[in-house]
Protein backbone atom coordinates (compact mmCIF):
# COMPACT_ATOMS: atom_id res chain seq x y z
CA UNK A 1 0.00 0.00 0.00
CA UNK A 2 1.36 3.35 -0.97
CA UNK A 3 1.66 5.78 1.86
CA UNK A 4 0.83 9.40 1.32
CA UNK A 5 3.67 11.84 1.34
CA UNK A 6 2.48 14.52 3.71
CA UNK A 7 3.77 18.04 4.01
CA UNK A 8 2.22 20.29 6.65
CA UNK A 9 -0.58 17.76 6.88
CA UNK A 10 -1.29 18.14 3.16
CA UNK A 11 -0.92 15.25 0.77
CA UNK A 12 1.38 16.38 -2.00
CA UNK A 13 0.86 13.46 -4.32
CA UNK A 14 -2.91 13.35 -4.07
CA UNK A 15 -4.94 14.54 -7.01
CA UNK A 16 -8.50 14.47 -8.15
CA UNK A 17 -9.57 13.04 -11.49
CA UNK A 18 -12.48 15.26 -12.46
CA UNK A 19 -15.64 13.51 -13.66
CA UNK A 20 -16.56 14.25 -17.25
CA UNK A 21 -19.45 14.19 -19.67
CA UNK A 22 -18.58 13.96 -23.36
CA UNK A 23 -21.01 14.28 -26.22
CA UNK A 24 -20.71 14.51 -29.93
CA UNK A 25 -22.43 16.86 -32.29
CA UNK A 26 -22.17 17.07 -36.05
CA UNK A 27 -19.21 19.41 -36.01
CA UNK A 28 -17.64 19.10 -32.56
CA UNK A 29 -17.02 17.08 -29.41
CA UNK A 30 -18.04 18.71 -26.14
CA UNK A 31 -16.44 17.89 -22.82
CA UNK A 32 -17.77 19.01 -19.47
CA UNK A 33 -15.54 18.48 -16.44
CA UNK A 34 -16.32 19.24 -12.82
CA UNK A 35 -13.47 21.13 -11.23
CA UNK A 36 -14.78 23.08 -8.27
CA UNK A 37 -12.35 25.47 -6.61
CA UNK A 38 -10.14 26.06 -9.64
CA UNK A 39 -9.60 29.59 -10.87
CA UNK A 40 -9.24 30.39 -14.55
CA UNK A 41 -5.60 31.42 -14.20
CA UNK A 42 -4.65 28.12 -12.53
CA UNK A 43 -6.05 25.98 -15.29
CA UNK A 44 -3.82 24.51 -17.97
CA UNK A 45 -5.02 22.72 -21.06
CA UNK A 46 -2.46 21.27 -23.44
CA UNK A 47 -2.72 19.26 -26.61
CA UNK A 48 0.26 17.06 -27.24
CA UNK A 49 0.48 14.11 -29.64
CA UNK A 50 -3.20 13.17 -29.58
CA UNK A 51 -3.20 13.60 -25.81
CA UNK A 52 -5.42 16.28 -24.36
CA UNK A 53 -4.24 17.12 -20.86
CA UNK A 54 -6.22 19.16 -18.38
CA UNK A 55 -4.70 20.20 -15.10
CA UNK A 56 -5.96 22.62 -12.50
CA UNK A 57 -4.11 23.85 -9.46
CA UNK A 58 -5.80 24.52 -6.15
CA UNK A 59 -4.61 27.43 -4.06
CA UNK A 60 -4.16 26.29 -0.50
CA UNK A 61 -3.23 29.53 1.20
CA UNK A 62 -6.90 30.47 1.46
CA UNK A 63 -7.36 28.29 4.51
CA UNK A 64 -4.94 30.42 6.55
CA UNK A 65 -6.35 31.93 9.71
CA UNK A 66 -9.16 29.41 9.73
CA UNK A 67 -9.47 26.40 11.89
CA UNK A 68 -10.92 23.29 10.28
CA UNK A 69 -13.46 21.76 12.64
CA UNK A 70 -15.27 19.23 10.52
CA UNK A 71 -14.38 17.99 7.08
CA UNK A 72 -16.05 15.93 4.42
CA UNK A 73 -13.91 16.95 1.49
CA UNK A 74 -10.44 18.11 0.70
CA UNK A 75 -9.45 19.80 -2.51
CA UNK A 76 -6.43 18.63 -4.44
CA UNK A 77 -4.99 19.53 -7.81
CA UNK A 78 -6.97 18.19 -10.73
CA UNK A 79 -5.57 16.16 -13.58
CA UNK A 80 -7.08 14.19 -16.40
CA UNK A 81 -5.98 13.29 -19.88
CA UNK A 82 -7.89 12.10 -22.89
CA UNK A 83 -6.73 10.52 -26.10
CA UNK A 84 -8.22 12.22 -29.09
CA UNK A 85 -8.38 11.07 -32.68
CA UNK A 86 -7.03 12.76 -35.75
CA UNK A 87 -10.43 14.18 -36.59
CA UNK A 88 -9.95 17.14 -34.22
CA UNK A 89 -9.00 20.56 -35.45
CA UNK A 90 -6.22 21.36 -32.98
CA UNK A 91 -6.28 25.09 -33.64
CA UNK A 92 -9.85 25.70 -32.65
CA UNK A 93 -10.26 24.18 -29.21
CA UNK A 94 -12.44 26.36 -27.02
CA UNK A 95 -12.42 26.31 -23.23
CA UNK A 96 -14.84 27.94 -20.85
CA UNK A 97 -14.90 27.84 -17.06
CA UNK A 98 -18.17 28.62 -15.34
CA UNK A 99 -19.10 27.91 -11.74
CA UNK A 100 -16.65 25.04 -11.38
CA UNK A 101 -17.54 23.42 -14.68
CA UNK A 102 -14.98 23.42 -17.47
CA UNK A 103 -16.50 23.12 -20.93
CA UNK A 104 -14.19 22.21 -23.78
CA UNK A 105 -15.30 22.32 -27.38
CA UNK A 106 -13.16 20.33 -29.77
CA UNK A 107 -14.16 21.15 -33.31
CA UNK A 108 -13.90 18.44 -35.88
CA UNK A 109 -11.63 19.12 -38.78
CA UNK A 110 -13.21 20.05 -42.07
CA UNK A 111 -12.43 16.70 -43.72
CA UNK A 112 -14.58 14.62 -41.39
CA UNK A 113 -17.61 16.86 -41.10
CA UNK A 114 -20.75 15.45 -42.66
CA UNK A 115 -21.19 16.85 -46.07
CA UNK A 116 -24.02 16.89 -48.49
CA UNK A 117 -23.05 15.54 -51.85
CA UNK A 118 -24.54 17.31 -54.74
CA UNK A 119 -25.90 15.08 -57.45
CA UNK A 120 -25.27 16.35 -60.86
CA UNK A 121 -27.65 15.34 -63.55
CA UNK A 122 -25.94 13.83 -66.49
CA UNK B 1 22.88 5.83 2.49
CA UNK B 2 19.81 5.19 4.56
CA UNK B 3 20.12 2.82 7.44
CA UNK B 4 17.24 0.54 8.05
CA UNK B 5 15.53 1.39 11.27
CA UNK B 6 12.91 -0.94 12.56
CA UNK B 7 11.13 1.93 14.32
CA UNK B 8 10.36 3.55 10.97
CA UNK B 9 8.06 0.66 10.17
CA UNK B 10 6.47 0.91 13.58
CA UNK B 11 5.82 4.64 13.14
CA UNK B 12 4.49 4.02 9.65
CA UNK B 13 1.98 1.61 11.07
CA UNK B 14 0.99 4.08 13.75
CA UNK B 15 0.37 6.76 11.09
CA UNK B 16 -1.67 4.33 9.06
CA UNK B 17 -3.94 3.59 12.00
CA UNK B 18 -4.11 7.28 12.98
CA UNK B 19 -5.08 8.37 9.49
CA UNK B 20 -7.63 5.62 9.22
CA UNK B 21 -9.46 6.74 12.34
CA UNK B 22 -9.06 10.41 11.48
CA UNK B 23 -10.70 9.88 8.11
CA UNK B 24 -13.45 7.48 9.11
CA UNK B 25 -16.05 9.52 11.02
CA UNK B 26 -16.70 12.22 8.44
CA UNK B 27 -15.47 10.63 5.24
CA UNK B 28 -17.55 7.52 5.44
CA UNK B 29 -20.29 6.45 3.11
CA UNK B 30 -22.95 8.14 5.21
CA UNK B 31 -22.18 11.67 4.08
CA UNK B 32 -24.83 13.34 1.97
CA UNK B 33 -24.33 15.52 -1.03
CA UNK B 34 -23.14 18.28 -1.04
CA UNK B 35 -19.92 17.67 0.85
CA UNK B 36 -19.04 20.39 3.30
CA UNK B 37 -16.13 21.65 5.35
CA UNK B 38 -16.74 23.58 8.55
CA UNK B 39 -14.19 26.14 9.70
CA UNK B 40 -13.97 28.27 12.77
CA UNK B 41 -12.79 31.81 12.14
CA UNK B 42 -12.16 34.77 14.42
CA UNK B 43 -15.65 36.11 13.80
CA UNK B 44 -17.53 32.85 13.89
CA UNK B 45 -18.07 29.95 11.54
CA UNK B 46 -17.57 29.35 7.86
CA UNK B 47 -19.13 26.51 5.90
CA UNK B 48 -17.98 25.68 2.40
CA UNK B 49 -19.89 23.28 0.20
CA UNK B 50 -18.98 21.77 -3.16
CA UNK B 51 -21.69 22.77 -5.61
CA UNK B 52 -20.07 22.63 -9.02
CA UNK B 53 -22.44 23.44 -11.84
CA UNK B 54 -25.26 24.59 -9.57
CA UNK B 55 -26.60 28.03 -10.33
CA UNK B 56 -26.79 30.41 -7.34
CA UNK B 57 -30.52 30.92 -7.98
CA UNK B 58 -31.10 27.16 -7.60
CA UNK B 59 -29.68 27.03 -4.07
CA UNK B 60 -31.30 28.09 -0.84
CA UNK B 61 -29.53 28.49 2.47
CA UNK B 62 -31.65 28.58 5.60
CA UNK B 63 -30.85 28.99 9.25
CA UNK B 64 -33.32 26.88 11.19
CA UNK B 65 -33.02 26.14 14.88
CA UNK B 66 -29.25 26.29 15.13
CA UNK B 67 -28.78 24.33 11.90
CA UNK B 68 -27.88 25.48 8.42
CA UNK B 69 -29.92 23.82 5.70
CA UNK B 70 -28.50 23.85 2.21
CA UNK B 71 -31.10 22.85 -0.31
CA UNK B 72 -31.40 23.04 -4.04
CA UNK B 73 -31.21 21.37 -7.38
CA UNK B 74 -28.38 20.66 -9.71
CA UNK B 75 -30.14 20.92 -13.03
CA UNK B 76 -29.08 18.53 -15.70
CA UNK B 77 -27.37 20.06 -18.71
CA UNK B 78 -27.81 17.03 -20.92
CA UNK B 79 -28.31 17.64 -24.59
CA UNK B 80 -30.01 15.64 -27.30
CA UNK B 81 -26.71 14.56 -28.76
CA UNK B 82 -25.19 11.10 -28.35
CA UNK B 83 -23.01 10.76 -25.26
CA UNK B 84 -19.64 9.05 -25.19
CA UNK B 85 -19.23 9.46 -21.44
CA UNK B 86 -21.74 10.26 -18.73
CA UNK B 87 -20.05 10.46 -15.36
CA UNK B 88 -21.60 13.54 -13.79
CA UNK B 89 -24.62 13.37 -11.53
CA UNK B 90 -27.57 15.69 -11.22
CA UNK B 91 -30.61 16.06 -9.05
CA UNK B 92 -32.07 17.58 -5.93
CA UNK B 93 -30.10 17.80 -2.72
CA UNK B 94 -30.71 18.79 0.87
CA UNK B 95 -28.26 18.87 3.70
CA UNK B 96 -28.51 20.03 7.25
CA UNK B 97 -25.44 21.07 9.21
CA UNK B 98 -25.73 21.30 12.98
CA UNK B 99 -23.85 24.30 14.29
CA UNK B 100 -21.72 24.00 17.41
CA UNK B 101 -23.07 27.20 18.95
CA UNK B 102 -25.71 29.87 18.46
CA UNK B 103 -25.10 32.27 15.60
CA UNK B 104 -26.37 35.74 14.81
CA UNK B 105 -29.38 35.11 12.55
CA UNK B 106 -29.28 38.63 11.16
CA UNK B 107 -25.70 38.34 9.97
CA UNK B 108 -25.43 35.41 7.57
CA UNK B 109 -23.54 35.82 4.32
CA UNK B 110 -23.58 33.33 1.47
CA UNK B 111 -21.57 33.52 -1.71
CA UNK B 112 -20.89 31.23 -4.63
CA UNK B 113 -17.54 31.19 -6.39
CA UNK B 114 -15.84 28.66 -8.67
CA UNK B 115 -18.49 26.08 -7.83
CA UNK B 116 -18.03 26.40 -4.07
CA UNK B 117 -20.66 27.86 -1.79
CA UNK B 118 -19.34 29.73 1.22
CA UNK B 119 -21.60 30.60 4.14
CA UNK B 120 -20.23 32.94 6.79
CA UNK B 121 -21.84 33.04 10.21
CA UNK B 122 -21.01 35.19 13.19
CA UNK B 123 -21.16 34.01 16.74
CA UNK B 124 -24.22 35.20 18.60
CA UNK B 125 -23.73 37.52 21.57
CA UNK B 126 -25.64 34.99 23.69
CA UNK B 127 -23.05 32.33 22.96
CA UNK B 128 -20.09 34.44 24.04
CA UNK B 129 -18.79 34.05 27.55
CA UNK B 130 -20.15 36.63 29.95
CA UNK B 131 -18.55 37.87 33.11
CA UNK B 132 -20.90 38.03 36.02
CA UNK B 133 -20.29 40.69 38.59
CA UNK B 134 -20.34 39.63 42.20
CA UNK B 135 -21.85 42.17 44.53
Amino acid sequence: MATKRMKDNYCEECMIVPVADIYETDDAYSLKLEMPGVKKENLEITMNDNELEISGKIQKDETNGKNLKYSEYELFDYYRSFRVGNDIDRNSIKAELDNGILTLTLHKSEEVKPRKIQITAS
Amino acid sequence: MLTYNIFDDVLELRNLVDNFFRDVPSRGASRDYPYIDLYETDAGLQISAILAGVKPEDVSVELVNNSIIIEGEKKSDYTEHPYIRKEREFGRFKKSVKLPYRVDAGNVQAAMKDGILTVKLTKSEDAKPKRIEIH
